[in-house]
């Protein structure tokens, strides 16, 4: 679909509302016993597995690859009859330069999880337009098939949304068919009304996700954001009737959190958008919180850090 | 369906159900009633009474079984409870700000700890109540305790004070009236609706554990409100409050007027609330919030959505997927249930289209979230709303109707307005005639705003700084003077025929006429009444007996000239007010004349009685521009502002002290701050207002007052004919003497 200046500009935003809201969903009350364990496991189908560090090598690569597929030690998921219902991460998310090594490492375990790499100059999105065109195109080629790009605040601050519009195009031109994650990096947007409209304008670009930041910023995934984004996947849908995941990144690292954030999803979209279609939680951290939780589930004690497989 | 214990991780993986919710338990609470016996008594002097001859009334839970009983409290009770109260006051009072602001503080603590048990106990019989509002109340009015002789000098408590609630009031409501009389160094009788006694009683027993002295406050149950008018009648009872259902609050004034006790009533609950949604509102905020406001939480009132045409469609849309996720609400009861089905029916059958979360199930105490859409205000969904989970929606086209639509309703409690707009925002809550607008936001409830509700909202102002001087007299004046009951027949009230005045051919005396509208005029039904003179040895003039009639062009002709006189820049306001001051300062000698024909004081005094007078009026029209709101330190987020407002039409019914300076002191205070009055001059002695107002009727026509002389039945119930007019006697009459 084309531009259209009017979703962008007739939005309204209440602060004070908004944070309420968030309020009012972090007091909500957890699932508990076996739901707690189903939430944390389709939390678990969710997640991004990420590393994004300048140290990244292959050799924690695969390993982070390994920790994917098998993302629960195999007895707890046998003692939740869950060991034979295709258990792994969304994804595995890595830097362009490390993509192949990733995809080398899931094929050599015969696994279909897919790749997913970061580009357009992660995380600043101050490199040439060409170089980031250029690191999708390499992305893709060396077998990424979800892109996370970056978009460019210096057009969002200054409000040229038909610009980051047409910038965001020539990324999901260049993307073919692997995914594309738009990452807004909403603690450089200062207000809740810019991560609104940048949503709206990633999703009229043909993003596949909006995603709330590239973790490397000062402010991360915080729950009022998320409310914004998802109101505007929300009136996406209304418009057009398509609908665009969600991902949530960066400083998400407890079981607890991603069970807000699941209830969060639920609240404002409904259990349709529960899935890993439609859902993604970038962590890196979370999933050995969450392992813990499982095995304290089914074994009622608490596990130490070494008693759960590393990634 | 597989129970919750057997389902299966899978299943819920696939499902992503959150599961039953976790029990509540109630042991803390059910502990407590075990050591009652499950049988409360009465809590006076410090201590439960228990008495086994007293009938005992059962209090239920949700689903209808017993959680206690309570004792029903008979005269012998009542009077009982007055003598301790009386002494618990003598004590009370006696102790400095600050040991009584340490007595609230300590209940902060007690409470704390007890919390639990205070939750579960009202979660029990069915009655809101959240600790964590309690502490902050609390906490407010510890801080006035401590403040009350440094901020409030000059003002001394009444003396007892008797809270009454009805059947269905929350905890936090009473507490909202026990709290300030204590505060001010009042003793209280708390007469709770039956499902909120079991926590007054606990409330009682805590504050005692904290250090209030025996007999500041009691608890007295009964069966209804019956039992609140058996406590107004005790004369030791200064004030009389109530909070609660409007049917009882209006049977408890009935039954208390004419008794010399000011009555003041919060029928806050069961009032219906509009929820303005504009096209400038960020809609997605809007629609959570109304659906929190009408569907989640347990509300006292009932919500009314008026969405601007314009993006009806928008909010309709957001409704629908918004409420999908909702399950079923929880009714009071079954009666409740057929209730609400009979006003789905009657809107469908109307036209409105529903948005439900889920179909309601054949049966039981459990309606799904409901929006009826394509209500107007006509349908009998928004003129008596059903008691479950229902919200109509309606439509406006323009900021105007916005305003007309929220506001044509005989409730004025507050209104919800969502817009970005800060211009139509502010203007919008100027136009509503309600006690509070919340703009973006709703139920923003704290003791630092006060609260007090326009038209069948009540009489009464709840919290802040105002709503303390309901519990305290200025220490200069005399407590009111009680009288016995008098028994008024309201279906006849205000028609009967008086006897006639015979004509006296020995003399003819002059007669006088009301003034209504700017214009001197007879009563309606032609009759007189005869003034006598201070020792009773002749007839001085003879005045217009005015009745309903009469009343009813009164208030009508103030109503027409309010909004206008409101209007007014303080400044003209002022200009009038000196000018009437004038008008007495020019005829000074006639007026002293007629107070000292009329009450027989000496010339001396009467004319000392009109200097009094003229700088009254002088102060109040001073007062004019000085009248000021201000913003309040809300303890959240968010600002509050307070505009202080005209009543509208005020009645003011004159004691028979003083006639003139006491007029002028009610009708001055009522005009300067834009109200316009029906004022009744004492029966005994009129002729010093009427002589007033041939004094000033140009003046006073100019300033737009209607000025209806009834004479003959003075009554507090004279404005009820017509539903509107403010009747402020009650209070009026116990500030008067204050000069």
């Amino acid at each position: 679909m084309g531009f259209n200046l009017e979703w962008v500009s007739r939005v309204r935003v209440n602060t004070q509302a908004v944070l309420k809201r968030a309020q009012s969903i972090q007091g909500q009350k957890l699932p508990k016993k076996q739901w707690q364990s189903a939430w944390l496991l389709k939390a678990v189908t969710c997640i991004d597995l990420t590393t994004l560090s300048g140290d990244d090598t292959p050799s924690n690569v695969h390993r982070l690859c390994m920790k994917a597929i098998q993302p629960v030690r195999h007895d707890l998921l046998r003692k939740m009859d869950m060991h034979d219902k295709g258990i792994s991460t969304a994804a595995v998310c890595v830097y362009p330069s490390r993509v192949a090594d990733a995809v080398r490492s899931l094929k050599a375990a015969n696994s279909s999880i897919p790749v997913a790499s970061v580009a357009t100059g992660f995380p600043a999105g101050q490199t040439p337009l060409e170089s980031r065109l250029q690191e999708v195109r390499s992305a893709v080629n060396d077998g990424a098939t979800e892109i996370d790009i970056v978009i460019n605040r210096m057009l969002a601050l200054t409000g040229q949304w038909e610009a980051m519009f047409n910038e965001i195009r020539l990324f999901r031109e260049a993307c073919g068919d692997a995914h594309m994650k738009t990452i807004l990096a909403v603690g450089e947007l200062e207000t809740l009304s810019n991560v609104y409209k940048a949503s709206m304008v990633a999703m009229m670009a043909g993003s596949d996700f909006i995603k709330t930041s590239t973790g490397k910023e000062a402010v991360n995934a915080t729950y009022p954001v998320a409310i914004v984004m998802l109101r505007a996947i929300r009136d996406y849908f209304l418009c057009t009737g398509h609908k665009v995941g969600f991902k949530p990144a960066g400083g998400i690292r407890t079981a607890q959190e991603s069970l807000v954030w699941l209830t969060l999803i639920k609240e404002e979209l409904g259990s349709e958008w529960l899935h890993p279609h439609l859902f993604r939680l970038g962590a890196s951290s979370l999933l050995a919180d969450i392992e813990r939780q499982i095995y304290h589930e089914v074994t009622g004690q608490y596990a130490a850090l070494h008693e759960l497989p590393m990634a | 369906m597989a129970g919750p214990t057997t389902e299966t991780v899978f299943n819920i993986f696939r499902s992503m159900d959150s599961g039953p919710a976790a029990p509540s338990s109630a042991a803390t609470a059910q502990a407590w009633l075990d050591h009652h016996s499950h049988s409360l008594g009465f809590f006076i002097d410090g201590k439960f009474v228990h008495l086994a001859e007293r009938r005992s009334l059962s209090v239920v839970d949700s689903k209808g079984g017993q959680v206690c009983g309570v004792l029903c409290a008979e005269e012998a009770d009542v009077s009982h409870c007055a003598a301790s109260a009386v002494s618990g006051f003598k004590s009370w009072s006696l102790l400095s700000c600050y040991q009584r602001a340490k007595v609230l503080l300590r209940l902060v603590g007690v409470l704390g700890l007890h919390a639990q048990c205070l939750s579960e106990l009202a979660q029990l019989c069915v009655t809101a109540c959240s600790p964590p509002s309690l502490i902050r109340l609390l906490q407010f009015y510890s801080s006035w305790a401590q403040l009350r002789d440094t901020l409030l000098s000059g003002w001394t408590p009444l003396g007892v004070v008797a809270v009454v609630t009805s059947d269905v009031s929350s905890v936090y409501s009473l507490m909202l009236k026990v709290l300030p009389a204590l505060a001010m160094g009042n003793a209280v009788i708390v007469v709770p609706g039956r499902s909120v006694a079991p926590p007054a009683l606990l409330m009682a027993q805590l504050f005692s554990g904290a250090g209030l002295p025996a007999g500041v406050l009691n608890v007295l149950t009964g069966s209804d409100v019956t039992l609140g008018v058996k406590v107004a009648q005790n004369p030791n009872i200064c004030y009389v409050t109530y909070s609660g259902s409007k049917p009882d609050g209006l049977a408890l004034v009935q039954a208390s007027a004419g008794m010399g006790v000011p009555v003041s009533v919060s029928p806050c609950i069961g009032a219906t609330c509009p929820f303005i949604i504009f096209e400038s509102a960020d809609i997605n905020s809007a629609v959570d919030e109304v659906i929190e406001a009408a569907f989640k939480k347990k509300s006292e009132v009932h919500w009314v959505l008026c969405v601007q045409e314009s993006v009806c469609e928008n909010v309709v849309d957001r409704l629908k997927l918004r409420l999908a996720g909702l399950k079923c609400v929880s009714l009071q009861s079954e009666a409740d249930r057929s209730l609400v089905d009979t006003a789905v029916q009657e809107a469908q059958q109307q036209g409105a289209t529903l948005i439900q979360s889920c179909s309601a199930p054949p049966s039981g105490p459990l309606y799904p979230p409901t929006v009826l859409c394509g209500a107007a205000p006509a349908s009998p969904c928004v003129v008596s709303p059903a008691p479950g989970p229902l919200l109509p929606l309606m439509t406006f086209r323009c900021h105007k109707e916005a305003v007309a639509v929220g506001d044509h309703s005989p409730h004025g409690l507050a209104t919800s307005i969502w817009t970005e707009d800060l211009t139509l925002a502010l203007e919008t809550a100027k136009n509503l005639s309600v006690g509070s607008v919340w703009v973006n936001s709703h139920s923003v409830v704290d003791p630092c705003l006060p609260v007090c509700a326009h038209k069948d909202g009540g009489s009464c102002t709840d919290g802040g700084q105002e709503g303390l001087y309901q519990f305290l007299r200025p220490s200069v004046s005399s407590p009111p003077i009680r009288s016995s009951a008098v028994p008024l027949d309201y279906s006849k009230f205000g028609t009967e025929v008086s006897p006639a005045v015979i004509p006296d051919p020995a003399s003819s005396p002059p007669s006088y006429l009301q003034f209504v509208g700017g214009k001197a005029c007879k009563s309606v039904s032609g009759c007189s009444v005869a003034v006598q003179s201070p020792g009773g040895g002749g007839v001085l003039g003879l005045c217009p007996e005015g009745g309903r009639k009469d009343v009813r062009n009164a208030v009508e002709a103030a109503l027409k000239v309010q909004p206008g006189w409101q209007k007014k820049t303080p400044s003209a306001r002022a200009l009038s007010l000196h000018a009437l001051a004038k008008g007495v300062e020019a005829k000074r000698q006639d007026l002293a004349t007629s107070l000292h024909t009329q009450t027989g004081v000496s010339m001396d005094e009467a004319e000392k009685e009109v200097e009094l007078s003229i700088t009254r009026l002088a102060l109040w029209a001073a007062y004019c521009d000085k009248v000021q709101g201000g913003s309040l330190p809300m303890p959240k987020s968010g600002s509050a502002l307070s505009f202080p407002e005209a009543l509208g039409v005020v009645g003011v019914v004159l004691p028979d002290e003083s006639p003139l300076l006491s007029m002028v002191t009610l009708l001055g205070a009522a005009i300067a701050s834009g109200n316009a009055v029906v004022m009744v001059p004492s029966q005994k002695h009129p002729l010093p207002t009427i002589a007033f107002i041939q004094v000033n009727g140009q003046l006073l026509s100019r300033a737009g007052q209607g000025q209806g002389q009834g004479r003959g039945r003075v009554g507090a119930g004279a404005g009820q004919g017509q539903g509107r007019g403010r009747v402020g006697a009650g209070q009026g009459q116990g500030r008067a003497g204050a000069g």
